[in-house]
């Protein structure tokens, strides 16, 4: 027991890249925006939540006096705008996180799944050191030539921001699989058929129209969805599943965009996925010959996009064909590097990760054409 | 400590959301299709029961509530976060309403005739009401 404790201790204070938590606090500015957006929209009309129904939590919890409200609500755009930005990060993010957290915290009325996710995405971006890289902050300390501050730290917060992930995932699955209701079928019956006029007014054919409101197509689509979010918590866990399950994980947060109101639910919670990127960085090689305009251009693509900081691009012997060496020393050329590189990119991969299905390329990453080289940098937290 | 205690807090917060009426944390998404409607009305210190959709005092509802679906009760709507979380809500809105219409002198209570349909259950009638206000009558 003990012996299991200190080693999840030593886990969770094991050095980390917070590369993808950066990231992250990159992509969480506009979610906060978009949070506040009608809230500050009724400030501008001269409305606050004081001015109609709301229900406080506890009666002790304090309120401050209109002004300094509306206030605080734009100071928490400003800071979220900071953070993003990654100009003085920490304070930054602490605030947003403090002025998103008092605010839900108002009333019983204020309360979102939505929200509470984004509380919590922001409480752990505000105690983990993510304003080392992707910030203003990095590029003032370089332009005044002070050395670059250390891109790691301990681990808990990207694994605790893990748990909740798959947590939302794993919390709303249990709850519809033992709901007789949700999981024989009615619930979601009974939902497309009061919304068969909106679902009239898609270009869908009449025959789709009629099968998405026929109760038995229910009886197992309810089954499959359910199915799926636990398959989402489940499967980031593990290294065979994660990739499909970010790719459905995906795919699910575009449906539901596509099906109800759901606010910030969808972008954050696609953005969150980033954080089950391996937490080391640059240990994978991409070689390019300089002189092929063609590999050229797909080493910029590369340099552009690789937010995750997955590759070094390092030039090759000229006449060579395009080379990518995997964390494990495997080197894939050709298409299959393409195909490979492209999936450990966050804006491709959704893309492309269905490629490395393709019997060309898995036999590229384990075939006799893969050659082992001297670059393999083992995974500090195991995964790919 | 800190990674122990917000893993049990949170698998505490989901356990929660099985039984409590607003499931903070518990993330349990679109959870019924269920569907409700109430009639609304102020009781006054006369016994008459006026409904909230006529303006009283200077005060008109939809402008008094409008959060969590409750502008317009009389129209039949869907329960988003299940019908425990909506007729709390609802319940909440009469006692607020109650509270904070201090020009209005000739109300005792509200009160809310509300007909629910849990999901594909037959429908069921139930009567919220506010507390007697005191400066009624």
């Amino acid at each position: 027991m003990s012996a299991t404790l200190t080693r999840l201790d030593d886990l969770l204070g094991r050095p980390v890249s917070m590369r993808a938590l950066a990231l992250l606090r990159v992509l969480a500015g506009p979610a906060v925006l978009l949070h506040l957006q009608p809230l500050l929209g009724d400030t501008l009309d001269g409305r606050t939540y004081q001015d109609g129904f709301y229900e406080p939590y506890a009666a002790w919890y304090p309120e401050l006096p209109e002004p300094v409200y509306v206030a605080l609500l734009w100071l928490a755009a400003v800071a979220a705008v900071a953070m993003s930005l990654g100009f003085l990060t920490r304070l930054a993010t602490a605030t947003t996180f403090a002025i998103v957290a008092y605010n839900m915290f108002l009333s019983t009325t204020h309360f979102h799944n939505n929200r509470a996710y984004l509380i919590l995405v922001l409480g752990l971006l505000a105690v983990a050191p993510c304003g080392r890289e992707l910030s203003l902050d990095a590029w003032i300390r370089r332009r005044r030539g002070l050395p670059a501050l250390d891109p790691t730290g301990p681990g808990w917060p990207l694994w605790l921001l893990r748990f909740e992930c798959a947590a939302v995932y794993g919390a709303s699955g249990l709850s519809k699989l033992t709901d007789p209701d949700w999981f024989g079928g009615t619930v979601t019956w009974q939902r497309v058929v009061r919304a068969r006029e909106d679902l009239e007014a898609w270009p869908l054919p009449d025959w789709a129209v009629s099968g998405l409101t026929e109760r038995s197509f229910h009886t197992g689509a309810a089954k499959f969805i359910v199915l799926t979010e636990l398959f989402i918590a489940l499967g980031l866990w593990w290294r065979g599943t994660r990739y499909a399950a970010v790719w459905i994980a995906v795919v699910f947060h575009l449906a539901i965009e596509a099906s109800a109101s759901v606010q910030v639910f969808s972008y954050l919670g696609i953005a969150v996925l980033v954080v089950w990127a391996v937490p080391s960085t640059r240990d994978r090689v991409l070689r390019i010959d300089p002189a092929d305009a063609r590999q050229r251009r797909f080493g910029a693509l590369v340099g552009r996009l690789d937010w995750l900081a997955r590759f070094r691009v390092e030039p090759a012997a000229p006449g060579s064909g395009l080379q990518l060496v995997d964390r494990d020393g495997t080197t894939i050329v050709g298409a299959p590097a393409v195909a490979l590189a492209l999936s450990r990119l966050p804006l491709t991969a959704w893309f492309t990760l269905p490629a490395l299905l393709l019997p060309g390329v898995r036999r590229a990453r384990r075939g006799p054409g893969s050659m082992p080289a001297p670059v393999a940098a083992k995974s500090p937290a195991g995964g790919r | 400590m800190v990674v122990v205690t917000v893993v049990v807090v949170q698998l505490g917060l989901v356990a929660r959301g099985y039984w409590s009426d607003h499931k903070e944390f518990a993330f349990q998404m679109f959870p019924e299709s269920s569907t409700w409607r109430a009639e609304v009305v102020r009781v006054t210190a006369d016994g008459r029961r006026v409904p909230v959709e006529q303006a009283w005092s200077g005060y008109r509802w939809d402008e008094l509530v409008q959060d969590r679906g409750l502008r317009y009760p009389s129209v039949r709507h869907h329960a988003d976060a299940g019908l425990d979380n909506q007729l709390a809500f609802l319940q909440a809105a009469l006692d607020w309403v109650a509270e904070n219409t201090p020009r209005d002198s000739e109300t005792r209570y509200l009160e809310a005739t509300v007909t629910a349909w849990h999901n594909a259950d037959p429908p069921r009638v139930e009567v919220l009401r506010s507390p007697e206000r005191e400066a009624s009558g």
